[in-house]
């Protein structure tokens, strides 16, 4: 064998490497499924804060996706914002529930949200986080040809969590945490080779999957 | 000779960006203050166009007239829209005209950040019908992309704008009757109108 430690390396990493590890923590009052009305639709929205701070748009939208083909209809953030503009801009959505009863108390944008018919408020908030960034790689080219040579590996952390309000009672469902750490690694041999770890797509798929089960259509 | 011009003028305006911000605010959800206002919106402000640095032009005018005009609306009842302070009539409680102090913008080149910042400072002048001053209120926005990927640098400015102007929006409808001089001359109204 030419190169008997990249292949092992190569092989390594695609083995178990690239794997990552995904816990789920729920906080939910009752094991009661959440009822939720024909019709009624359930808003998906990142947190942000002024500028300073926003939830991954990506994240948000894979979400969104995973709830697609659910029993109950998501209105999509921005459509959402758009139907109540102003109250969840970043400088006046509600942080807390008292914040969100007291904005409810406007009969204006009470209304609008039954019009709207929207029953379930979804907030996310989190991130993805490198770090541990570790090893080389060099690349060059000479007259005989070019190529990268190294190792690279970098761990990605991501920690999402979801908040459920019911927008009919004002009442705080469902808190959601998904945890996923992983490895992703770069191997030069000739060509650069990412093997890249899926933790945000599998924090996504699994938060996906605990919410779509919380919901339980009403029939009639 | 005239090729070679050709060429350097479009090396040069090709490295500025005009930015048009077109884009059309939803109508805000809020119960307007029976109390009337004339809302004027000058020339200058319909046509405004930003120059935050040498290669940057960023046309507001027509997002904002459309943004103010929404918003106001959604505080007075009855708003007239104005071109002139002159075509105010006398019949109104009180006369609002918006102007832009300044803009900045912070590319990722600037601020080697992986965004785009709009910061759009407005100052609003407010008065009775018959000219009496009441204040002159400074409304600082701020918007920014969520990151830049993907993005020319034309469009992330205009995301950035129109970001900053929902949340110029967002801060009129929040904070405008609490502005203390405003929130004390309506209280002297109310008062005067309640005297026997």
């Amino acid at each position: 064998m030419k190169y008997p430690v990249f292949t092992s390396l190569v092989a390594a990493a695609a083995i178990s490497g690239c794997a990552s590890t995904t816990t789920i923590d729920d906080y939910r009052p009752t094991t009661e499924p959440i009822k939720i009305g024909v019709g009624e639709k359930v808003a998906i929205l990142g947190r942000s804060d002024a500028g300073h701070y926003e939830t991954d748009r990506g994240f948000i939208d894979c979400l969104g996706d995973r709830l697609k083909n659910a029993s109950f209809e998501v209105v999509p953030e921005e459509e959402f914002v758009d139907a109540l503009y102003p109250w969840f801009e970043p400088r006046t959505a509600p942080k807390h529930l008292s914040r969100l009863k007291k904005l409810m108390q406007d009969p204006v944008i009470q209304e609008k949200v039954q019009q709207e018919r929207i029953r379930y408020l979804v907030w996310l908030d989190g991130e993805v986080e490198s770090h541990g960034r570790t090893g080389s790689m060099a690349c060059g080219i000479t007259g005989a040809g070019g190529g990268c040579f190294g190792y690279q590996s970098w761990d990605k952390n991501v920690m999402f969590e979801a908040v459920v309000w019911d927008l009919s009672d004002l009442t705080e469902e469902a808190r959601i945490r998904v945890d996923s750490e992983g490895t992703s690694y770069l191997i030069g041999v000739v060509a650069p080779i990412p093997l890249l770890t899926r933790v945000k797509s599998q924090a996504c798929e699994g938060m996906g999957e605990q919410l779509r089960g919380y919901f339980s259509q009403e029939v009639g | 000779m005239t090729g070679l011009l050709c060429v350097a003028m479009a090396f040069v305006s090709g490295c500025t960006t005009n930015v048009r911000v077109k884009h059309e605010f939803p109508t805000v959800v809020s119960k307007p203050m029976d109390m009337s206002a004339v809302l004027v919106l000058d020339r200058k402000f319909r046509n405004y166009q930003a120059r935050p640095n040498s290669k940057t032009t960023i046309e507001l005018g027509a997002s904002q007239v459309d943004l103010f005009s929404k918003a106001f609306s959604g505080l007075f009842t009855p708003l007239t829209v104005v071109s002139s302070k002159e075509d105010a009539g006398p019949d109104t409680d009180l006369v609002i005209i918006p102007s832009v102090r300044e803009v900045q913008l912070a590319t990722p080149s600037d601020s080697y950040l992986n965004v785009y910042e709009v910061w759009i400072k407005y100052n609003l002048d407010i008065e009775t019908a018959d000219g009496m001053p009441i204040d002159s209120w400074f409304l600082p926005a701020y918007g920014k992309t969520p990151d830049s990927y993907l993005l020319s640098r034309g469009v992330a400015i205009e995301a950035a704008a129109v970001v900053a102007l929902r949340d110029a929006g967002a801060k009129l409808l929040l904070d405008f009757f609490r502005i203390p001089a405003l929130y004390g001359w309506m209280q002297q109204q109310s008062a005067t109108m309640t005297e026997p």
